[in-house]
C-alpha cells in the first residue's frame, strides 16, 4: 500500500504542469535572469579608467611635477593607471564635457589646479583628490627644499647645490613605503547572495508539492481525499508515503537547480559541497513542513494554498535579500530575530557562511534553526492530522 | 456594456494582485533612493570606512583618525570580526583600518609600522586606500626630517589642506532625476506585470468555451467584441497609469513639475499603451488560466531584468543589452535614462527620445496586428 | 432477511441547523435502496456519516453487524463509494485512476488487473483507457467516477447522485451497470432527486426532507400514499367556466384545473375515467387536440407529503 501510493503520488506530482513550472522551471528561469543582470555588477564596481582633459596652457607646460604625474597616471603600461587624459584647449574641453566624453577637466592657474565638472560623483572626487595630491607633493618639495637650503645656510655653506637638494627631495617623495596588509576574506562576491536566495526560494516552493500531495489524502480538503479516507488503509501510512514522494520530487527540483547554477551560471558555493547539499536538504525539509502545515491547517482549495505558500516564500526571500541584497543585512543588523525565524534567510545565510567564512559555527546554527522550524510546523500539522472524522467536509 | 460590467467584476476579484505590484513599486521606487541635498556645489564622495584603533588616541594616531574621519563616512560596527566581515560583504563598510598597538610611538621612532586593512575591492575602497596611503606617505616624508610630533602634525596638515578649486557646470537636480528615473524604470515592471496579469485573466474568462460559443453566434462580430475589450482594457490601463503617475508626484515631488517630468509622463503613457497591446496579444494566445501566472512572471521579470528596470543599465553586460533591443521596455528605459542628463530641450536633443517613442508605438501596432490575426484564426477553429 | 446497515436515531447538527434529524432505517441484503429527496434534504450528509467521514451528534450506525469507525478497515474493505462530485486525478489516465483507487483495496496484482478490466467493461470505457479525465465528456467522466468506486467488487455500494448532468445514453449505461452490480450480489444505497430513476431501479425507497424521513416503502406502497390514482390532461381551447364546474361533479374526480389551454383532471380512483371524460366532451361538442392519461409518480407523493415539488 505504501509503495502503491508512493508511486502514484510521484506520478501525479510530476504530471502537474503548474506545479512543475513553479518548483522546477521558475527558479531556473529566474536564475538565468539574475545571471544576465548581475554578472557585470561587481566588475563595474571596480575602479574604471577615468576620462579627463587637461588644458594645455603655459602654466601646465612649465609645471614639471604636474606634467610627469599625469603622464605617469595615464600611462597605458602602468598597473596603477587611473586616467585616460586628453590635452586640449579650454574650448575643446568644454565641448567634451558637454558630450559626456570626459568627467571633467583641469586648468592650472598659478600652479593651482582648477577643476570643472558637470556634477559630483566618485570619479570627480578621485580626479579632484589626485590633483590635490600632486599639488600637495609640490608643497612638500617646496617645504623640504626650503628647509634643506635653510639648514645649509645655517651651517654656513653658501655654495648651495640647488639641483642636488631638489633631486634628493624628489627622491624622498617618490619612496613608496606605505605598509598595508590586506587581511580581508577572499570570497566577497556579494551577488552570490542572489543565487543563494534563489535556492532558498526553490526549497520553500517545494512546500507546494507537499501541500498538494497531502491534500490528495484528506477527506475535508479534496474529493479524492474522501475516496482515500473510505478505503481500508491507515491514514498515517498514506500520508507518510505521500509526504516522502513530495520530498523526493522537491529534492530532484533543487538538485537540478543546483547543477544548473554550478555548471551553467558558475555560482560559487565555496568548497564544502557536502555541507551545501545537507543545507539544501534541511531547507527543503523546512519548505516541506511549511507546505504540510498550510495544507492541513487552512481549509481552502489548492490554488489558495499555493498562493499562500508563494506569498510566504516571496516575503521570506525579500527579507533575505532577493530583491536587494542589503535587505538581509539591514534585518540582520537591526531586528535579527525576524531572520532567525525566516527559513529563506536561514538557508541563504547558511550558503553565505559556507562561502564567506572558514568556521562552521554560523552554518550549524542556521541548519539547526531550519530543523527546529521544520519540527515545530510538523508537530502543528500532526495535531490537525490526527483527526479522523470531521465536523464538516 | 455587458463587456464592461463583466470586466469590472473580474477586476474586483483580482484587486489583490494589483495592490501587490503597486506596493512593490512604492516599496522600491520610494525606498531605494534616499535624497541628499541637491546643491549645485561640489560634494565629494566619501567612502564608508571603519577604524579599529588599538593605539592610544593621541598625537599622530589621533591626527590620522581625524584626517580619515574628515574625508569619509565613519561606520560604527560592533567590534567583532563577524560583524565587520558581514559589514564588508554587504558593503555597509568599504574599508576597515586596524591601527596597531603603539602605532604612534613606533611611527615617531621611524619604524614605519604595518597597518592591517580589510577591503571590498570596489572603487570606494580604492579611494579609501588612496586616503590612507596619502596620509602615511606625507607623514613618512616629513618624519624623516622632523622629530617633534606637534611640528610634524602641523606640517602634515598644512600640506594636506591644499585643496583644488572646483566648478560645477550642471544646474540639474541630479538626485531628483535619478530618483524619478529609478521610479519610472521600476514602474515598467509593475505596469507590464499588472496589465498582462489582469488582461489575460479577463480575456480567458471571456474565452470560456460557453461564452465563446455565444459570442461567435451572437450578432456582435469578433472585431466589434475585440474593440469593446480593447476599449475597457485601455480604460483600465489609463487608470493604472494615472495612479502610478499620481504616486510619482507624491514620492518624487519637484522634478515631476519640470520639463523632464512632462516627458516622464508621456513616455510612461506610451509604454502603458504598448504594454496593453502586449497583454491583449498574450491573452488571446493563452487560454489556460493556470498558465497565466507563470507567463506573467517570465515576461515581466524577464524584460525588466534584461532592460535594466531593476539593475542600472550601465551595469548590464553588452550582450544582454543587445538582446534587450527586441523588447519595448528597452526603449522606454533608455528614454528615462537619457532624461537624467538632458538639460536643453530642443528638437535635436530630444531626437533620441522621440525615436524611442516611435519604436514603442511601432511595437504596439505590431502587437495589435498579431492579436487580430490570432483571434481570427481561433474564431475559425471555434 | 439480513440487515446490512442498521441506523438508529442518527442526528447531525451544523451549529443550530439539523442536517439529519433522528433518522432510523435498515438496508437489507441484496436490495437497491433509494434515498430520495430534494437538494439539501440530508442525503449526502447521511452517507458521509455512515462512512464515518463526519462526526455526528447522536445515534448509532452498524454496518455488517458491527459498529462503523474510522479505522474499521475490515468493514471499509467491503464498501465501495461513488461520490456526488467527480473524485478523480486530472494527472492520471482512466486506467491509472482506477488502478490507484482499486490498489488501495486490492494488493494482489493479478486480481487487481482483472478487477480493473471488469470495472472498465461494466461502465463501457474500453476505448478510453489511455485518456486523461480532462478529455472525457461529462457522461464518460461520471462513468469513470463510478468505476473508481466499485472496481474492488464491494459487497455494499453507496452511490450518491451518480447521474447528475449526464446525457441519456450514459445514464442508461450507468443504470444498467447498477442493476448488474445488484444482480452480482451487491447491496446498494442509491441517492438521487430523479424519481424516474428510483421508480425504474429501486426495490425500496426512503423519502427525505429537511433531514427527516417522510415515508418509506416500495414504490407501489409509496404511491398509495398519494390520494390520487390517475391524472388526465386535455389540450382544449377556450373552455367555458360552466363546463369546468360540471366536470368537477363527474364520478371519481378529485380536482380540476384549467391553465392556459390545458385542462388537468385528477381522480381518486382509476377506472374507466378516460372513456367517461371523452364521452362527456363529445356530448358537449367540446373540441380537443390531445389527451393523456398518467399514473401518479413519486413526485405526486412528495407533493402530497410536503406541499412542494421534488425538483426545485
Amino acid at each position: 500500500m505504501f509503495i502503491h501510493n508512493f508511486k502514484y503520488s510521484l506520478k501525479t506530482l510530476f504530471r502537474n504542469k503548474a506545479l512543475i513550472f513553479w518548483t522546477f522551471a521558475f527558479p531556473i528561469i529566474l536564475g538565468t535572469f539574475f545571471n544576465m543582470a548581475f554578472s557585470n555588477i561587481e566588475s563595474s564596481e571596480k575602479l574604471d579608467i577615468i576620462n579627463i582633459a587637461i588644458i594645455k596652457n603655459d602654466d601646465f607646460n612649465n609645471n614639471e611635477i604636474f606634467k610627469t604625474a599625469f603622464e605617469e597616471l595615464s600611462d597605458k603600461n602602468n598597473d596603477d593607471r587611473l586616467f585616460e587624459t586628453r590635452y586640449t584647449t579650454e574650448e575643446e574641453a568644454k565641448k567634451l564635457l558637454e558630450d559626456e566624453e570626459i568627467v571633467g577637466y583641469m586648468k592650472l592657474v598659478n600652479d593651482e589646479p582648477k577643476l570643472t565638472f558637470t556634477t559630483s560623483g566618485i570619479n570627480e572626487t578621485i580626479f579632484k583628490y589626485v590633483s590635490e595630491e600632486i599639488a600637495q607633493t609640490s608643497n612638500i618639495i617646496k617645504n623640504l627644499s626650503e628647509e634643506e637650503i635653510k639648514k645649509e645656510m645655517i651651517a654656513g655653506n653658501y655654495n648651495i647645490d640647488y639641483e642636488s637638494i631638489y633631486n634628493n627631495v624628489i627622491e624622498l617623495t617618490e619612496e613608496d613605503d606605505v605598509r598595508l596588509n590586506n587581511v580581508s576574506n577572499s570570497n566577497l562576491g556579494y551577488t552570490m547572495i542572489e543565487f543563494y536566495t534563489l535556492i532558498a526560494m526553490a526549497c520553500l516552493y517545494g512546500g507546494i508539492l507537499g501541500a498538494v500531495a497531502i491534500n490528495q489524502n484528506l477527506a475535508n480538503m479534496t474529493n479524492q481525499g474522501k475516496r482515500v479516507s473510505v478505503s481500508p488503509t491507515s491514514k498515517g501510512k498514506i500520508i507518510l508515503s505521500s509526504v516522502l514522494a513530495s520530498y523526493i520530487t522537491q529534492l530532484v527540483g533543487v538538485a537540478l537547480l543546483f547543477l544548473y547554477t554550478i555548471f551553467v551560471l558558475k555560482v560559487d558555493y565555496g568548497n564544502k559541497l557536502g555541507l551545501d547539499i545537507a543545507l539544501a536538504m534541511a531547507g527543503s525539509l523546512a519548505g516541506l513542513s511549511l507546505g504540510v502545515a498550510v495544507a492541513t491547517t487552512i481549509k481552502s482549495n489548492d490554488n489558495v494554498k499555493t498562493g499562500i505558500i508563494i506569498a510566504i516564500t516571496m516575503l521570506g526571500c525579500f527579507l533575505s535579500g532577493m530583491m536587494g541584497i542589503t535587505m538581509k543585512y539591514i534585518i540582520d543588523k537591526n531586528i535579527p530575530i525576524i531572520n532567525k525565524l525566516n527559513p529563506a534567510s536561514m538557508i541563504t545565510d547558511g550558503f553565505y557562511s559556507l562561502y564567506y567564512y572558514d568556521t562552521l559555527d554560523r552554518y550549524i546554527f542556521d541548519i539547526g534553526s531550519l530543523l527546529i522550524f521544520a519540527f515545530v510546523l510538523i508537530a502543528i500539522s500532526y495535531i490537525s492530522l490526527r483527526r479522523q472524522k470531521y465536523d464538516s467536509i | 456594456m455587458t463587456v464592461f460590467k463583466t470586466f469590472l467584476k473580474i477586476l474586483n476579484k483580482n484587486k489583490f494582485i494589483i495592490i501587490l505590484y503597486t506596493v512593490f513599486l512604492i516599496g522600491f521606487g520610494g525606498f531605494n533612493m534616499q535624497t541628499s541635498d541637491n546643491s549645485t556645489n561640489f560634494v565629494a564622495s566619501k567612502p564608508d570606512i571603519m577604524i579599529v584603533n588599538y593605539d592610544e588616541e593621541k598625537g599622530i594616531t589621533k591626527d590620522l583618525i581625524k584626517y580619515i574621519t574628515d574625508n569619509s563616512n565613519i561606520i560604527e560596527l560592533n567590534n567583532n570580526e563577524e560583524a565587520i566581515n558581514d559589514g564588508l560583504f554587504y558593503r555597509d563598510v568599504n574599508y576597515v583600518i586596524y591601527i596597531p598597538e603603539n602605532y604612534g610611538k613606533d611611527f615617531m621612532d621611524g619604524k614605519n609600522p604595518e597597518i592591517k586593512i580589510k577591503s571590498t575591492g570596489d572603487y570606494q575602497s580604492s579611494f579609501a586606500e588612496m586616503l590612507l596611503s596619502r596620509y602615511i606617505k606625507v607623514a613618512n616624508i616629513y618624519q624623516k626630517s622632523i622629530d617633534n610630533e606637534d611640528e610634524l602634525i602641523s606640517k602634515i596638515n598644512e600640506t594636506l589642506s591644499k585643496e583644488s578649486e572646483v566648478e560645477i557646470t550642471s544646474k540639474l537636480d541630479t538626485d531628483g532625476l535619478a530618483k524619478a528615473t529609478f521610479y519610472y524604470n521600476f514602474a515598467s515592471y509593475s505596469i507590464l506585470a499588472c496589465l498582462v496579469y489582469v488582461i489575460c485573466l479577463i480575456l480567458s474568462s471571456f474565452k470560456d468555451i460557453k461564452i465563446q460559443k455565444r459570442t461567435i453566434i451572437s450578432s456582435t462580430n469578433y472585431r466589434k467584441l475585440n474593440r469593446q475589450l480593447l476599449l475597457s482594457n485601455s480604460l483600465f490601463s489609463i487608470i493604472l497609469w494615472g495612479v502610478y503617475v499620481a504616486l510619482s508626484f507624491v514620492l518624487i515631488g519637484d522634478v515631476m513639475f519640470s520639463n523632464q517630468g512632462i516627458i516622464y509622463l508621456i513616455n510612461s503613457f506610451i509604454f502603458t499603451m504598448c504594454a496593453t497591446t502586449i497583454a491583449l496579444f498574450i491573452g488571446n494566445l493563452v487560454s489556460n488560466k493556470n498558465a497565466i501566472n507563470g507567463i506573467v512572471n517570465v515576461i515581466a521579470l524577464g524584460s525588466s531584468f534584461l532592460c535594466g528596470a531593476f539593475v542600472p543599465v550601465e551595469w548590464l553586460p553588452d550582450g544582454v543589452l543587445k538582446i534587450a533591443h527586441i523588447l519595448p521596455s528597452y526603449y522606454y528605459i533608455s528614454s528615462n535614462e537619457s532624461l537624467k542628463t538632458l538639460e536643453v530641450f530642443n528638437l535635436e536633443t530630444m531626437q533620441p527620445i522621440i525615436t524611442n517613442m516611435i519604436v514603442i508605438l511601432g511595437f504596439s501596432i505590431i502587437f495589435i496586428i498579431l492579436t487580430n490575426i490570432v483571434s481570427k484564426r481561433k474564431q475559425k477553429i471555434g | 432477511m439480513k440487515n446490512i446497515i442498521e441506523v438508529k436515531n442518527l442526528t447531525k447538527k451544523y451549529k443550530e441547523l439539523k442536517a439529519v434529524d433522528d433518522l432510523s432505517f435498515e438496508v437489507h441484503e441484496g436490495e437497491i435502496l433509494g434515498l430520495l429527496g430534494p437538494n439539501g434534504s440530508g442525503k449526502s450528509t447521511t452517507i458521509n456519516c455512515l462512512l464515518s467521514l463526519l462526526n455526528y451528534s447522536n445515534g448509532s450506525i452498524k454496518i455488517f453487524g458491527k459498529e462503523m469507525k474510522p479505522d474499521s478497515y475490515d468493514l471499509k474493505s467491503k464498501i465501495g463509494v461513488v461520490f456526488q462530485e467527480v473524485s478523480v486525478f486530472d494527472e492520471l489516465t482512466v486506467y491509472e485512476n482506477i488502478d490507484y483507487f482499486c490498489g488501495l483495496y486490492i494488493s494482489d496484482k493479478e486480481t487487481k488487473k482483472k478487477y480493473i478490466e471488469d470495472a472498465i467493461s461494466l461502465v463501457g470505457l474500453e476505448d478510453f483507457k489511455k485518456f486523461y479525465p480532462k478529455k472525457l465528456s461529462g457522461g464518460l467522466l461520471r462513468r469513470l467516477n463510478i468505476a473508481c468506486g466499485i472496481a474492488h467488487k464491494p459487497k455494499l455500494i453507496f452511490l450518491d447522485e451518480p447521474t447528475v448532468a449526464v446525457d441519456p445514453q450514459s445514464r442508461n449505461n450507468i443504470l444498467d451497470g447498477i442493476k448488474k452490480l445488484r444482480d452480482d450480489g451487491a447491496t446498494i444505497v442509491y441517492t438521487t432527486h430523479y424519481m424516474e430513476e428510483v421508480e425504474i431501479l429501486c426495490d425500496r425507497v426512503i423519502i427525505l426532507d429537511k433531514g427527516k424521513i417522510l415515508a418509506a416503502g416500495t414504490t407501489d406502497e409509496l404511491k398509495e400514499l398519494a390520494k390520487i390514482e390517475e391524472k388526465i390532461s386535455i389540450e382544449v381551447n377556450d373552455l367555458e367556466t360552466k363546463y369546468i364546474d360540471k366536470i368537477k361533479e363527474l364520478k371519481n374526480v378529485d380536482d380540476v384545473k384549467y391553465n392556459g389551454n390545458i385542462l388537468l383532471i385528477t381522480y381518486k380512483k382509476g377506472k374507466n375515467n378516460l372513456v367517461e371524460i371523452m364521452e362527456y366532451l363529445k356530448e358537449n361538442r367540446i373540441k380537443y387536440n390531445k389527451i393523456f392519461s398518467e399514473r401518479p409518480t413519486l413526485n405526486d407523493v412528495f407533493l402530497e407529503l410536503t406541499g412542494k415539488e421534488l425538483r426545485d
